[in-house]
């Protein structure tokens, strides 16, 4: 079973750290970066333990690199089994990609190609993950700009087999979807119907930017009507489901960003009818 | 050959084509000379079309590959960048990553091994200050997130000496360092830092001013960027940095060594001074400043753990009692002001 909805969050990023310390917000959760706070202390951990002490706090990594052909980070998988167990985040995240290879990182969410050896490889590595951390964790879709020829499956089936045969959760980033329907010439509905119902533990909603011959994953803009549009078919699939936006860079005013999760508010309302989520109905 | 038809096999592909410090296509093209690929390598592993090629769209990590890592270094290293100029740090960092391509998960050690690669770079030839100025920008970023502690205060002092059988034992937190450099580091990072808040528009904050001969307390006297601005490099977005390859289109956004055609500015240049320095994390600002050759002695002393007594001792060699007594209550006085001695290990 996926967890319950927890409404509708944002990514917490340290530009409204202060703001969102100070004031009360219309956000229901955070997610966090876990990277950005694999420290020993200072600043990072201090606003952390500071917001999670007010909201539930999603830990959202990039650098667990489940499918590379590298081992698993050992010393990594300690640093975030730490920070899950100081944070008790409602769950853990990650992306569906390899980020390094021979010992080094790209510091960026490198393709898959779908093959059966990669489905096997990654499911053997998502069960040795939530083992060691003792939880189940969601995977997230990547947008991406090349497909490799080898691939024998498409992304949805490759991503709904990796659930299945793990148990993982699937983040469903429905910009990526869009960026990567975009790049590779996709029906993106094709892909939110071959995702499987009871899966799904949360949506990703962002902005990109259009490049002329492709579309960029750059979260730096307003979530985009078609994004919009895309998570409307998506809430009508997969019904409530935790909602979060991301704004990365250009990042603007809280206020600006509260918006956005708002209209996402919105638009589920909207699509499901208007029945308050828990964190609502707890306030 | 198809060395891509595992996935071993097509992320060592990709990943030499992405690093390759000029780009894919001559990534290729030196593997093919390497005999570890053919000139087809690439369209044979990755599916492109006429609006965008394979190899164009493995251009697209390798922009961001390297842009991300660059900017990372630029956050970490924001004087230096300063002083070298757009190009010059960007060539820096295309050797650099070339040499110690990041070997953490978390981006915030990617600049660790950048004092040392600098000092036995080309570039500290020209501007030997650079590399004690690289040193202390590092120390700065290391503490941002160093460990916490309390520190002692003026109220601990009298019952922890009490505690101890009227000594003072003394030991420093662990967001502090010391440093020992051959130039003035301090103030080179001082007058860059002047500049960019120039080129910005902004005038210094007073509570970042020095105030030259003053006492050292919390900030004055030491230089200081408070919070998110001096925060360690981290991870922002999945390729927001790589937004410029729009941007910046038309043959600048390239990884490899660029020649931009702009006037660089003038290599800082300072005789060589030895000079020590103080760098230390208080609350979630980290300070610096340089300081006296007996004080930085003394400091090895407290980092390694020492009593009061044994400082005191140091102090009067050549010094009347009057004038020890009060050179280590100034001493005292200012780092616990200055929050460098650790209140909770010691107790």
């Amino acid at each position: 079973m996926p967890p319950a909805s927890l409404g509708h969050g944002v990514g917490l990023r340290r530009e409204h750290f202060e703001r969102v310390l100070s004031a009360p917000t219309r956000i229901d959760w955070f997610e966090v970066i876990s990277e950005n706070f694999m420290a020993d202390g200072g600043r990072p951990l201090d606003v952390l333990d500071r917001v999670r002490a007010r909201y539930p706090v999603v830990l959202h990594g990039v650098s667990l690199s489940i499918g590379s052909t590298d081992p698993l980070n050992e010393p990594y998988l300690d640093r975030l089994a730490a920070l899950a167990r100081r944070t008790e985040p409602a769950w853990v995240s990650d992306h569906l990609c390899w980020a390094g290879f021979g010992g080094h990182f790209a510091h960026d969410l490198l393709p898959l190609p779908y093959t059966e050896e990669a489905l096997a490889h990654v499911v053997s590595r998502v069960h040795r993950v939530q083992e060691r951390l003792g939880r189940p964790i969601a995977l997230e879709n990547v947008s991406s700009y090349v497909t490799f020829r080898q691939s024998s499956l498409t992304e949805w089936e490759f991503l709904a087999e990796i659930a299945r045969r793990s148990g993982c959760g699937i983040l469903l980033d429905v910009n990526n979807i869009y960026v990567s329907s975009r790049n590779h010439g996709f029906d993106p509905r094709a892909y939110i119907e071959g995702i499987p119902k009871e899966a799904v533990w949360q949506f990703h909603l962002a902005g990109h930017s259009d490049k002329g011959t492709f579309l960029l994953d750059t979260h730096d803009h307003p979530v985009p009507d078609p994004v919009w549009e895309l998570y409307e078919h998506a809430l009508r699939r997969f019904g409530r489901v935790s909602a979060l936006v991301e704004w990365d860079d250009h990042i603007p005013t809280f206020e600006r960003l509260e918006e956005e999760s708002l209209r996402a508010r919105q638009i589920e309302a909207r699509v499901l009818g208007d029945v308050l989520t828990p964190a609502e109905a707890s306030r | 050959m198809n060395r891509a038809s595992t996935l071993l096999g097509a992320e060592s592909l990709f990943w030499e084509l992405i690093t390759a410090p000029e780009g894919v296509r001559p990534g290729l093209e030196a593997l093919v000379r390497a005999g570890k690929a053919d000139a087809s390598a690439i369209e044979s592993f990755l599916g492109g079309d006429e609006r965008l090629p394979a190899a164009e769209r493995l251009d697209i990590y390798a922009n961001m590959y390297f842009f991300r890592l660059l900017d990372c270094l630029r956050e970490d290293f924001p004087r230096l960048a300063t002083a070298l100029g757009e190009e010059r740090f960007h060539n820096l960092a295309t050797d650099y990553l070339l040499a110690h391509p990041s070997a953490n998960p978390s981006l915030r050690y990617l600049g660790e091994r950048l004092p040392a690669f600098f000092a036995g770079h080309a570039l500290a030839r020209q501007s030997a200050c650079l590399a004690d100025l690289t040193v202390l920008e590092w120390t700065r970023a290391d503490l941002f997130d160093a460990a916490d502690a309390r520190a002692l205060g003026r109220d601990d002092v009298a019952p922890l000496a009490g505690a101890h059988g009227g000594d003072l034992p003394l030991r420093t937190v662990p967001a502090f360092r010391l440093l020992r450099l051959e130039h003035d580091a301090p103030a080179l990072w001082r007058e860059l830092r002047d500049r960019d808040a120039q080129d910005s528009g902004s005038a210094s904050q007073p509570d970042v001013t020095p105030a030259a001969g003053g006492p050292d307390s919390t900030g004055a006297g030491a230089d200081a960027v408070a919070g998110a601005e001096s925060a360690a490099a981290t991870w922002g977005a999945g390729a927001a940095n790589a937004a410029r390859l729009g941007e910046e289109a038309g043959g600048r956004c390239q990884a490899g060594h660029v020649h931009d055609g702009r006037p660089a500015p003038p290599l800082p240049q300072q005789r060589r001074r030895k000079t020590a320095a103080r760098v230390w994390r208080r609350g979630f600002t980290v300070f610096h400043r340089a300081i006296e050759d007996e004080e930085a002695d003394l400091l090895e002393l407290v980092a390694e753990g020492t009593v009061l007594s044994r400082v005191a001792q140091r102090l009067s060699a050549g010094r009347s009692q009057a004038r020890a007594t009060e050179a280590v209550g100034r001493l005292l006085q200012a780092w616990l002001d200055a929050g460098i001695l650790a209140a909770e290990p010691l107790r």
